[in-house]
């Protein structure tokens, strides 16, 4: 059924859409697809002619202790960045949305984290860390206290890159949710005001409800960024200390590259799809609830 | 307390936290860069003292502790413009076409390329692998840039859609009344009125692309070894490095996207994820 508002012939449509389906194809979804086949045989660089071992592989996967690990690590970081990436960025976004003096650079400075790259904010955060010429201890050293890198305590490596991680990316969210904040109809800022309602009541009843599609989808943008976590602890971790901040995605890396295990590589980093193949429902089924609202 | 103090107090408390933002993201790069011109900290006693000795020798090492810096500035520039204009052009073409029909399952398409766009690389990254080699197109320039682009196209598609959908259908159909071909309309008609969105959303492909690690770190060894490779290579292997050389690395890298941000902030202020809206 289809309905023309534009111009466009049905062939036309297709030379357009080709260019985009040549490339996304073969390099994106055909490799999602062929990950769940090659996660069910024995298929590896070693091992020209795979032949079909049925669950074989997932078994021996859930088998390695590092693999519990690496998804408690990966919930426990979904769970605790996203909403405070998303918190933050709608509360700098809050604070931004009337125009003053400086804003512009501010906006600037606001979105400076993003632009380090994981590998180099792993860099970072492992030397502004650390004991000698750290940041955290320099101020630590200002009280006469002792610091110690929390990247070595079991205890606190996770905690600690789970706030790198929000450091590089609250500021994306808010470049991404400002915009949102910025469209609220000037009258709904008005008849708060009038109505002395607090911040909290602000973000409740007019903040929330106004900029719910896009924050869904700033949220799905972030979960699926924070599930592959990889590069970030690379450098900062490199996954440790033992199994503390290991992740899926990190897992599925060494299993292939480091221990030559290539179908425990494969299978790993299909239950990402996996997961992500639960997410994407969830999300299309709270924006159609949110659409029909 | 008075209708005017409170508000007096909101706009001190706005600016306050303002602030407080504004270090906590300046001051980790601020304490790099001073590392990296040999301002730094010496913190075992109480109260620590500075260490400064203000030189640029740090960033003259930078070229005998990783000899390829120079090649993979150039290397990642190539990669990350390349793979931007690719996914800018086929996300724009695509884009396009959705924005101009109207067919009932149109919503799941865009939000089929916002799913899309959030999968992380390492899910399909060893898959690639397999399919990149048989291709033959394992340790070169197009196998890098062509996966780098397929896994950001579908963003760049999302997000121009936002923008494409808000250009007035009446403006296409005046033009092809006149007799111009798809072409003209595009060139002449569609993308003047798209172009600093269409700019905006290149400068963040840009950066997405810059930053990139695991598609060249995969589907490369020797050819295409761009900045995160290069950083990834030197941290891993040189651990005890001193911190005021691994400073210098930190931001001679991170400078060119800071000169990017710089010219095109004013461009940024005109990005916005608008597909949602514009779904029906």
């Amino acid at each position: 059924m289809i309905k023309r508002n534009s111009p466009m012939r049905r062939r036309e449509r297709i030379w357009l859409v080709l260019p985009l389906a040549l490339l996304v194809f073969p390099f994106l979804l055909l490799p999602l697809l062929l990950g769940l086949f090659e996660s069910l045989t024995n298929y590896g660089p070693l091992q020209p002619h795979p032949q079909f071992v049925g669950l074989a592989n997932y078994a021996a996967v859930f088998r390695t202790p590092d693999f519990a690990a690496s998804w408690r690590n990966i919930l426990i970081m979904v769970t605790v960045a996203v909403p405070l990436e998303l918190a933050i960025g709608i509360g700098l976004g809050y604070l931004l949305r009337e125009p003053f003096r400086g804003r512009a650079f501010l906006r600037v400075v606001f979105l400076l984290p993003w632009l380090v790259s994981p590998i180099a904010n792993g860099a970072m955060w492992h030397f502004l860390l650390s004991q000698q010429v750290g940041m955290l201890s320099y101020f630590a050293a200002w009280f006469g206290m002792d610091f110690y890198s929390p990247l070595a305590s079991v205890t606190w490596a996770l905690p600690t890159a789970i706030a790198t991680d929000v450091w590089r990316n609250a500021p994306f969210a808010c470049f991404l949710l400002f915009p949102g904040l910025l469209a609220i109809p000037p009258e709904l800022w008005e008849f708060a005001t009038l109505e002395g309602a607090s911040v909290f009541a602000q973000i409740r009843y007019i903040v929330l409800p106004w900029l719910m599609p896009l924050l869904l989808a700033v949220a799905l943008l972030l979960v699926g960024s924070t599930l592959g976590t990889f590069d970030d602890v690379l450098i900062l971790t490199g996954g440790g200390p033992g199994s503390a901040t290991v992740t899926p995605a990190l897992y599925s890396y060494l299993q292939a590259f480091q221990f030559a295990l290539w179908p425990a590589g494969v299978t790993a980093a299909w239950l990402i799809v996996a997961s992500m193949i639960l997410i994407a429902l969830v999300y299309l089924r709270l924006t159609r609830v949110e659409a029909a609202a | 307390m008075s209708w005017r103090a409170q508000r007096a107090r909101g706009k001190w408390l706005r600016a306050f936290l303002l602030v407080l933002a504004g270090v906590i993201f300046l001051a980790p790069v601020l304490w790099t860069l001073a590392a990296s011109l040999g301002v730094m900290p010496d913190n075992s006693h109480a109260p620590p003292s500075w260490f400064a000795s203000p030189s640029l020798e740090h960033y003259a090492e930078i070229g005998a502790l990783t000899p390829t810096f120079a090649q993979a500035l150039e290397t990642g520039t190539w990669v990350a413009a390349a793979a931007t204009g690719l996914t800018i052009v086929v996300a724009y073409l695509a884009a396009y076409a959705l924005a101009g029909a109207r067919f009932r399952r149109r919503w799941f398409v865009v939000q089929g390329f916002l799913i899309l766009a959030s999968v992380p690389v390492m899910a399909y990254a060893l898959p690639l692998l397999s399919i990149v080699r048989t291709a033959r197109l394992y340790d070169t320039f197009v196998g890098v840039v062509a996966a780098n682009s397929a896994g950001f196209a579908p963003l760049a598609a999302y997000i121009l859609y936002g923008y494409l959908a808000q250009v007035p259908p009446e403006l296409e159909q005046a033009a092809r009344l006149e007799g111009a071909t798809l072409w003209q309309i595009l060139w002449r008609v569609v993308v003047p009125l798209t172009v600093s969105g269409v700019a905006a959303t290149a400068v963040i492909v840009f950066v997405l692309n810059w930053n990139l690690l695991l598609v060249p770190m995969i589907l490369s060894e020797t050819q295409i070894k761009t900045i995160p490779i290069l950083m990834t290579d030197f941290f891993r292997l040189e651990r005890e490095i001193d911190w005021q050389s691994a400073a210098a690395v930190l931001t001679v890298s991170l400078a060119p996207l800071l000169a990017l941000l710089a010219v095109t902030h004013r461009l940024l202020d005109h990005f916005t994820l608008t597909a949602v809206q514009s779904i029906e």
